[in-house]
């Protein structure tokens, strides 16, 4: 099963992915949690675009976003569709940029919301990698 | 302009799978609706479609096909697609071309299908499911393995609780409350009693909800044929009095906006609201797209029925029921009811314009005269709301 999902997944990506997120892809690869800023209007972008969605300038640079943030809510499957289950998930609020998706490293019980948190990476699919926060 | 009225309704018990073929389903309501409205399918002169299912099989020139079957000439044929508000817009587009003159009966035509028996091909079934997840999510969220969406809607609950000082106990009443109302209603799916204790006990499905906080994916189909009103031959006649619909720059969880309260139900209702020249308390019925417990208490208060968090205690106090000025889900709600999502909204749409017309039996709410529905997409990052009155 692992096998067919792989192959799809890098097959969707090619469809509804597109250049910022392969350089996104690129740098979590290196272990960098980067996206995008606007040069206009300054605010990071989560995840990545080639312009910017909030004042919609065309201009962006790329920026390491800061290692740390703060577990916003979290929960787990029981089934999941890509990791073992149960699989915990969280959003987690980094400072500039605001609380997006991520895989969690750590067991459910052991989590509460406003705790500290470090990105580490995680390869999902060969050569698909994610980002994976576990407390500090 | 013209005023647009809901002359006639049709919908299907939900159920896990549909009895017949998706197109003979279709056919089924519309002929079921057309005859409801006093009218002939030959009257019609609008199709405003949901594909057959919202994913999971084909959906193209569908509107086309369901014309062809139909043996429709119209001078509007389209097929319409926002996830969960699917129907709704649908809805609002037949409306605003009677509303504006160029229709006289157009028929909103709604199904979908949640049970792919071409699933028991695994491979099939992997890849395909696969690819339209990462299409569903965008290939940023995709890659952490979310199936449905419900992990998104349990840190909403999580963030609802957890903001408001609540316990996952708060959300059980309204799970209960939705099921009594659905003991009443022979479309709904889910119709034996429950208990608080049984929905805290329920199988853990993503923490703080259980099975019992969430809908099941079922099938259905729903139709409803919108007309000037001078064409609507009941009485009373159910009229729009207003409509509102509104989109936020997120899907699913939104970057900075909380997740315990929502601007697009807000936005739909203030815009509804005004057209219709109402307050949310002078509705007497209300259908809300309520798919878990504790989003069905926070569109409670995002439509601005209730105060933030104040909804579960309104809920357990009896206010949601009959004892305040507005029942909620009266059919059983998302939960009770059921979810076929592409037709939802018209489940709502029918259950309302029934309750005006008094014809809801042992669920009837008392002098019911006007009534709302609302519609959602995503995790509420989108929202129809409309009101309909009794004339
Ligand atoms: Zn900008």
């Amino acid at each position: 099963m692992k096998e067919i999902v792989d192959a799809a997944t890098a097959g969707a990506l090619g469809l509804f992915g597109g250049a910022a997120t392969a350089e996104f892809q690129r740098r979590l690869a290196a272990k960098s949690l980067c996206s995008t800023r606007c040069t206009r209007c300054r605010a990071i972008a989560f995840p990545p675009r080639e312009f910017c969605p909030d004042c919609h300038g065309r201009e962006v640079e790329w920026v390491e976003l800061p290692r740390r943030a703060t577990l916003y809510a979290f929960t787990q499957q029981q089934r999941g569709l890509r990791f073992l289950a149960p699989e915990v998930v969280g959003l987690v609020e980094v400072e500039g940029v605001g609380h997006f998706l991520s895989r969690i490293d750590a067991p459910f019980e052991s989590l509460s919301i406003g705790q500290t948190l470090e990105v580490g990476f995680a390869e999902a699919a060969p050569g698909v990698w994610v980002h994976s926060y576990r407390p500090v | 302009m013209t005023r647009a009225a809901v002359a006639g309704v049709a919908a299907i018990p939900v159920r896990r799978k549909l009895e017949r073929s998706v197109r003979d389903t279709a056919a089924g309501v519309a002929f079921a609706a057309v005859a409801d409205a006093g009218l002939d399918l030959g009257e019609i002169d609008g199709l405003f479609a949901s594909p057959p299912a919202l994913g999971g099989i084909p959906s193209f020139m569908w509107s086309c096909t369901l014309a062809h079957h139909l043996g429709l000439s119209t001078r509007t044929q389209t097929l319409v697609e926002c996830g969960g508000l699917t129907a709704a817009v649908a809805f609002k587009l037949a409306v605003q071309e009677v509303r504006s003159g160029r229709l006289r009966a157009a028929l909103v035509l709604a199904t979908d299908v949640r049970a792919d028996e071409r699933a028991d091909d695994f491979e099939f079934f992997i890849r395909n499911m696969t690819e339209q997840l990462v299409g569903l999510y965008g290939p940023h969220d995709a890659l952490y393995g979310l199936a449905a969406p419900i992990p998104y809607y349990a840190m909403s609950a999580q963030r609802y609780l957890h903001e408001h000082g609540l316990s996952r106990a708060d959300l059980a009443p309204v799970a209960v409350a939705l099921r009594d109302f659905a003991r009443d209603n022979p479309r709904a799916e889910l119709r034996k009693p429950i208990t608080e204790a049984d929905v805290l006990a329920a199988a853990p499905i993503c923490p703080p909800l259980g099975l019992l906080d969430c809908s099941a994916f079922a099938s259905g189909a729903a139709a409803a044929v919108i007309v000037s009103d001078d064409l609507a031959s009941r009485r009373p006649r159910v009229v729009v009095r207003g409509m509102g619909e509104a989109h936020e720059p997120a899907h699913f969880a939104p970057l900075r906006a909380p997740l315990s309260r929502f601007e697009s139900p807000r936005r739909a209702a203030a815009e509804a609201y005004q057209e219709a020249g109402i307050a949310a308390h002078d509705v007497d019925v209300a259908e809300v797209y309520g798919v878990f417990t504790a989003t069905e208490l926070m569109l409670y208060e995002s439509l601005g029925f209730f105060d933030e968090g104040r909804a579960p205690a309104a809920v357990r106090d009896g206010l949601t029921r009959g004892e305040g000025a507005t029942v909620f889900d009266p059919s059983g709600g998302r939960l009770s009811l059921g979810h076929p999502a592409g037709a939802t909204p018209l489940y709502s749409l029918v259950e309302i314009v029934e309750q005006l017309r008094g014809a809801c039996g042992p669920r009837q709410v008392k002098d019911a005269k006007l009534g709302l529905f609302h519609a959602e997409h995503g995790m509420l990052n989108g929202s129809f709301v409309g009101v309909l009155e009794a004339a």
